[in-house]
């Protein structure tokens, strides 16, 4: 990791007091149900989400998403002229992704300089959205996608796949549909639907221990399932389960996405005459 | 990645040979290539394994360091993941050519390993908040010929099952302060418990099928593919979908029913085989790098 | 397109503004509720617009499986241009993603000239601004159709010319997009003289300055008359 050495610097490892509360004193909300947190969400709701497009001026297209605290915001850049051209195809544009946690997103503080962890989350991303892309209809170019996560209150690379597909479409780069993220958590056997934070980190273990973790990302009118990624321990039902819960997830905030990308178009310009 | 150019017409052929169940090299959508495992190849590693999967050669090797225990997990000791990809294995991967996929590898294989089931890490600890046992896995790929995840899974499963960590005591002093003393005898020395160590199966999805342990050139007639970790007992540890492709979800959910078929069945084999060649001590004959 | 202050602070601070989701709404995969919202049909990507017997598909739509699908937000046109079925598209608010494409009429702006080429970087396509640059180049062949052995670059272009120009091709990996002039309407069409005076055309390879009476040779291009606007 390289260091800045010019500044006067805290010391060298310095961690937050709140690691060192007893387990038990951090408010945990409940594995199985809900009912003591987030109001009165059931385990396979999601959270309602506030979507934006339009947000930055510079970009070619940009998209801001809410979903309980979880604030995600993403510009999408070009098509421009490609860098690097030891790429072999130039028939096919290139996308380009690039995920970012605000240092002061998650509890623990992160770091400015990209880490591998948001590497591997910028490949996610790239993944899901890239079968989604007409990138034969831009050759030579390039399409430069960056989301910065401001907060992190789980499922935030969920929403970070329809922030990016909402921004691409703001952009007026054609896909051949929008992608949607969802997120689920499993503990036990309960399903937990786009978890929060305080959901995704219970360390409290389920009687049968097993806990796992999924995102999938979607393409719902093709019903093509574009990105997926499960972690934790899981046997194939209960995977293909949290798999369709997080399904049925998507086709839930489909219609807000829709509603979300017809205001910023009808607000951009009126009908044009035909 | 290392990729090879595939034409439209050898497309086709291999397509067509998979709808039918044979692939081009003869085996069936199921089937594995030959594979050979040797372990304790390299003398100053704690546990070491060498796997080659058709051409696809893997290099593993443990050192077990003593460290300080993260504060999130005090009791707990862990294992930290680095891929090297040689430029040995394609030109490619010269200077920084490889750190890519390299990365891409290690993500992957934190993921696999992150559950309190694959590895015991309690066991790892030696003295609560202060000292762990932190085992680095390092992995370097002499040869790249497709599926290498799958390799390296098994590599790593079988370095593991290799791998000999020296007994330490722990000793308190009169003031209350603690020693470590590592034990005088080398024989003297604390085996992991492999079992629920996960192995990897990737399935592309060729054509309307899925194929295991894909060559060069049938990656290249693939555009997705799904990676599934399992024990031996079936449980899932790690999906992921890789390629610039979709996938139905019906195929998906398939993917994962043969990912788990396969990945199980390849458990019990390697456990024996892992076994008998311990068995055979030091009599065995190494065969190394040029076998 | 910058959202004022004020519009960024009121923004949702009850829950009820944001977007609820409708649950009773049926949600299969092509959603019918954006048909009662506009009397113009507003679509975003991936929605199935019409098969394919009954128009042609236009901008901001692809073919999949004998349907047409919208592959951009906007709103749906159907036009009738003599054919037996009319062209359906879907058009944004700004012209859409434009790249240069072979064949298309490109404005640009000479950088640097050697004696085999000019590199130009391109800003309009059509009449449409490029928000990114793309670099192109004239070979010295491709500058003027008769007597392309004579041509002299530095006769026909200086850096700082506006030129206009057509794409021949996309160019490979080692080449920029590649450019021509060789037709009587394409070459330059603003140029400054040593004086830094904006130079008047007094034949198809000379152009004078104002002030200093000064001749230089140029590649002039003879606009036509529809192009020119004030």
């Amino acid at each position: 990791m390289p260091v800045d050495h010019r500044r006067i610097r805290g010391p060298d490892e310095s961690f937050s007091p709140r690691l060192f509360l007893p387990s038990g004193s951090a408010k945990c909300a409940a594995a199985e149900d809900r009912r003591s947190g987030d109001g009165a969400r059931g385990n396979m709701d999601v959270r309602a989400i506030f979507a934006r497009c339009g947000l930055v001026s510079q970009a070619k297209g940009s998209a801001y998403i809410e979903a309980g605290n979880t604030k995600v915001i993403c510009s999408v850049y070009g098509p421009r002229e490609t860098e690097r051209r030891d790429e072999t195809e130039m028939k096919r544009g290139k996308l380009l992704a690039d995920v970012r946690l605000a240092p002061f997103s998650c509890r623990k503080r992160g770091q400015w300089i990209q880490g591998t962890e948001e590497k591997d989350l910028s490949q996610f991303l790239l993944e899901s959205l890239r079968p989604g892309v007409l990138l034969q209809k831009y050759p030579r170019s390039q399409i430069e996608v960056c989301v910065m996560v401001l907060e992190n209150d789980g499922a935030f690379l969920a929403h970070a796949v329809t922030c990016a597909s909402l921004a691409l479409a703001d952009a007026g780069i054609e896909m051949y549909d929008v992608v949607m993220g969802c997120a689920a958590r499993r503990s036990g056997d309960a399903v937990l639907l786009d978890p929060t934070f305080a959901e995704e980190h219970d360390e409290h273990p389920s009687p049968s221990g097993k806990e796992s973790r999924l995102t999938l990302a979607l393409m719902p009118a093709m019903n093509q399932v574009s990105g997926l990624q499960a972690e934790g321990e899981m046997d194939a039902e209960s995977l293909v389960e949290a798999a369709r819960a997080c399904m049925e997830g998507c086709y839930k905030l489909y219609p807000v996405v829709q509603q979300t990308l017809l205001k910023s178009v009808r607000k951009k310009a009126p009908p044009p005459e035909s | 990645m290392a990729t090879v150019q595939v034409s439209e017409a050898e497309k086709v052929y291999i397509l067509h040979g998979v709808r039918d169940d044979l692939r081009v090299d003869g085996r069936g959508c199921e089937d594995y290539r030959h594979m050979d495992i040797e372990t304790d190849v390299v003398s100053n590693t704690d546990g070491s394994a060498k796997v080659s999967l058709g051409y696809s050669d893997v290099l593993v090797g443990v050192k077990a360091e003593v460290g300080k225990p993260r504060p999130a997990l005090p009791d707990q000791g862990y294992l930290e993941f680095f891929v090297d990809c040689s430029a040995n294995a394609t030109p490619e991967f010269e200077g920084r050519g490889g750190e890519e996929l390299g990365l891409e590898l290690s993500n992957t294989l934190y993921k696999v390993f992150s559950n309190k089931q694959s590895v015991d890490l309690h066991s790892l600890c030696i003295s609560p908040g202060e000292h762990c046992w932190v085992l680095y896995v390092d992995v370097l790929l002499l040869q790249c010929d497709g599926n290498l995840f799958d390799a390296i899974s098994i590599a790593i499963k079988a370095a593991l099952f290799n791998t000999r960590i020296p007994k330490v005591h722990l000793s308190e002093d009169e003031e209350g302060g603690k020693e470590i003393e590592l034990s005088d005898d080398p024989y003297d020395c604390v085996r992991l418990n492999v079992e629920n160590v996960p192995c990897i199966v990737t399935l592309c999805k060729i054509g309307h099928r899925h194929v295991v342990d894909a060559t060069l050139q049938e990656k290249a007639c693939s555009v997705a593919s799904l990676l599934i970790a399992t024990t031996h007992r079936g449980t899932v540890t790690c999906v992921r979908k890789f390629g610039g492709g979709s996938l139905d979800p019906e195929s998906i959910f398939e993917m994962i029913e043969t990912g788990k078929r396969v990945g199980k069945a390849l458990h019990t084999p390697l456990m024996e085989l892992l076994k008998e060649e311990e068995s055979l001590g030091k009599k065995r004959q190494k065969v190394g790098f040029l076998g | 397109m910058a959202p004022s202050l004020r519009t960024l602070y009121v923004r949702p601070n009850s829950q009820s503004d944001k977007s609820s989701i409708p649950s009773q709404q049926p949600i299969g995969k092509h959603s019918s509720l954006l048909e009662n919202m506009s009397p113009m049909k507003l679509c975003v990507p991936g929605e199935r617009l019409c098969g394919v017997e009954d128009c042609i598909p236009g901008t901001g739509t692809y073919l999949r499986h004998g349907h047409i699908f919208a592959s951009l937000a906007g709103y749906v046109l159907r036009k009738n241009e003599g054919e037996e079925l009319p062209v359906i598209s879907v058009v944004k608010e700004t012209e859409a993603q434009l790249l240069p494409d072979v064949g298309a009429i490109v404005t640009c702006k000479v950088t640097s000239i050697n004696p085999r080429f000019a590199k130009v970087h391109i800003l309009y396509v059509g009449s449409t601004p490029l928000k990114d640059r793309f670099r192109g180049t004239i070979r010295r062949e491709d500058v003027r159709a008769t007597e392309k052995d004579k041509v002299e670059t530095y006769k026909s272009f200086r850096p700082g010319d506006i030129v206009l120009a057509k794409v021949i091709s996309l160019g490979d990996v080692q080449s920029n997009y590649l450019l021509t002039t060789a037709e009587n309407e394409l070459g330059v069409v603003v140029a400054h003289s040593e004086a830094g005076v904006q130079m008047v055309p007094i034949s198809w390879c000379e152009m004078q300055c104002p002030r200093t009476h000064a001749k230089e040779f140029r590649k002039v291009a003879r606009v036509q008359p529809e192009y020119l606007q004030a």
